[in-house]
């Protein structure tokens, strides 16, 4: 089974140029994680602008999401380079989060109380779940 | 629907500020007699059909009038609540049980990541297909465990009534989900709902150009107008033959060659036949499959059932959170209830998506999986499971008696190779004794425990 190429009757065809490398004889590259049933070249440009600008509402999964969802231009860099530029960046973002957060959540873990003193007992999610009767549901 | 309804265990502390609709009726408790048990479930069940029947004619108003931008946001606050509230909580009960040392900030914003990306994958169109799917998995789950919170037969009685209701929705002329189908396909638009949709089945890449008009893909619609592939045996014949009743046939041939050039991106609408399941956040489920008129379906019902103006299969929330409902419940017994009820369950979904290909119009995706699904939680709590108790026994005791009758028979026999020579019976080496305690043992019990119904 060809790739959108010329198939069968339907004689020389231009494939879709954009994503088209030259270089590569084969099949198109595309720039979602989906293939041929995800985004255009262009609305992958826009949608890879505003998930990394949104993403800095404090949202480093959003990030984490574009970087998978643009994975191919990761792996093929040279062929979409304004896309490239976004998807970086979000990877960047979503690591120094990850890392920022891990790091501050591993701390209050494993310090305990022994690092925080009573403060700890305060920041501890059920004591908070308690206080505020979040859990009182059922 | 899942929003309104916060159920209210009687078992637990009462919460004045949560109501519940499924047991507005009737509370049960566990010292009710049969009777009353019966009839309260019946009665909440029917209160809770007719709430869902009202909300499911209002949803059909107001897609009637247009106001697909406030369903929208309906369904993505929803989807806020459910992942953010339901999910939270949760969270926190694990949290607790667990006494995870998780701080406050670091929860909430995880949490806030996950709604808000839940959100956005309800929202915009067009996020990755494998965010959207399983943050559709999350929410059904997140709304079943609720649901699961009902009293027991308030919950077997309203999968049944809920079941009845799809069957009426989706078939009978004046059901609300008929209408709403029927309104969509005639209007082309896709319904505001929650749906998990499955992955468009893909025979070819598709131009990007033609891509946003067609996640719908046909196999062999590139190969132009004769030769298609060798399984579909319709398509090696005429176009006309599968060019059905749409209307204005001439030049559709044409079309099929020019698509498959994929330099004529308004063709395709035409050939669109849609096959969807489609649903409404409320129970009203039902599979979908509209044919547009325009091509006979028999060689691509076969190969894609998952053509459609989306290019894919889609399946209702409600009957994703019904069918976890009933999971749930099963495992409230027995692991093998789960297991029985989780294969009955796929079975009631396979036999729907054939029923799909056949009749190639909206059905219920409930009824059968439900009824399937209920008896074979049944079956195994009440028979399957006492059966294999028993035949574990059986085989413990008889091996026991089995040890006991050789640790009988070996002084008899001194050397260890009299017994157990080659081709010789397992009681072969037995002395007569040894094997006569064994006979009697074995017809004691098989006395005890009639094994009928095997």
């Amino acid at each position: 089974m060809e790739s959108g190429q010329s198939i069968g009757g339907g004689g020389a065809e231009s494939t879709t140029g954009i994503v088209h490398r030259s270089s590569v004889p084969r099949r198109p590259i595309w720039p979602t994680i989906d293939g041929p049933i995800g985004l255009s070249d262009e609305e992958s440009l826009s949608y890879a602008r505003r998930f990394f600008k949104f993403g800095f509402l404090l949202l480093p999964w959003l990030w984490a999401v574009n970087c998978f969802y643009f994975w191919p231009v990761l792996r093929h860099s040279p062929a979409f380079p304004r896309i490239h530029h976004y998807v970086v960046r979000s990877a960047i973002g979503f690591a120094v989060f990850t890392v920022l957060l891990g790091s501050w959540a591993l701390t209050f873990a494993i310090g305990g109380e022994r690092l925080f003193g009573p403060v700890w007992k305060q920041l501890v999610m059920y004591n908070v779940a308690e206080k505020f009767g979040l859990t009182g549901w059922y | 629907m899942g929003r309104l309804l916060e159920p209210q265990n009687p078992q637990h502390r009462l919460s004045p500020n949560i109501t519940t609709i499924a047991s507005i009726v009737y509370n049960e408790t566990s010292s009710d007699s049969i009777w009353d048990k019966l009839k309260g479930a019946l009665l909440n069940s029917l209160a809770f059909v007719a709430v869902i029947t009202v909300t499911t004619f209002i949803l059909v108003l107001l897609f009637y009038f247009r106001c697909t931008k406030f369903l929208k946001f309906y369904m993505g606050f929803s989807a806020f609540v459910v992942l953010g509230f339901m999910g939270g909580e949760i969270a926190l009960f694990l949290i607790r049980v667990f006494s995870f040392p998780i701080d406050c900030v670091t929860f909430v914003v995880i949490l806030f990541n996950f709604a808000v990306v839940g959100v956005l994958a309800v929202f915009v169109p067009k996020m990755p297909i494998l965010v959207t799917q399983g943050y559709m998995v999350v929410i059904g789950m997140l709304v079943a465990y609720w649901f699961t919170m009902l009293p027991e037969w308030t919950t077997w009685a309203l999968l049944v009534a809920l079941a009845l209701y799809d069957l009426a929705a989706v078939l009978l002329p004046g059901g609300p989900l008929r209408l709403l189908v029927e309104l969509a396909m005639s209007r082309d638009e896709e319904i505001p709902a929650l749906v998990y949709e499955a992955r468009p089945v893909n025979y070819h890449d598709v131009d990007p150009r033609t891509a946003n008009v067609a996640r719908t893909l046909w196999r062999g619609r590139n190969s132009g107008s004769g030769s298609g592939s060798v399984e579909i045996s319709d398509s090696n014949s005429s176009p006309e033959v599968w060019l059905s009743d749409g209307g204005g046939g001439e030049g559709r041939e044409t079309r099929v060659v020019v698509v498959g050039e994929g330099q004529n991106s308004e063709a395709l609408p035409e050939l669109l036949a849609p096959l969807v399941n489609r649903e409404l956040e409320g129970p009203g489920t039902r599979v979908d499959c509209g044919g547009e008129g325009n091509a006979s379906m028999d060689g691509w019902a076969i190969e894609g059932i998952g053509l459609g103006s989306s290019g894919a299969i889609k399946l209702g929330l409600g009957d994703f959170i019904f069918y976890s409902v009933l999971v749930g419940r099963a495992a409230m017994y027995d692991f093998m209830t789960v297991y029985a009820c989780y294969l009955a369950i796929i079975a009631g979904l396979g036999i729907t998506l054939m029923l799909l290909a056949f009749y190639r119009k909206a059905l219920p995706a409930l009824p059968v999986s439900i009824l399937l699904g209920s008896f074979g939680t049944r079956n195994a709590a009440h028979r399957q499971i006492p059966l294999a108790r028993a035949g574990s026994r059986l085989g413990r005791f008889l091996r026991h008696e089995q040890g006991r009758a050789l640790a009988r028979a070996r002084p008899r026999l001194g050397t260890s190779k009299a017994y157990f020579g080659k081709g010789e019976s397992p009681t072969g080496g037995m002395g007569k004794e040894a094997r006569k305690t064994l006979e009697h043992a074995l017809a004691n019990h098989a006395k005890a425990r009639p094994m009928d119904g095997l």
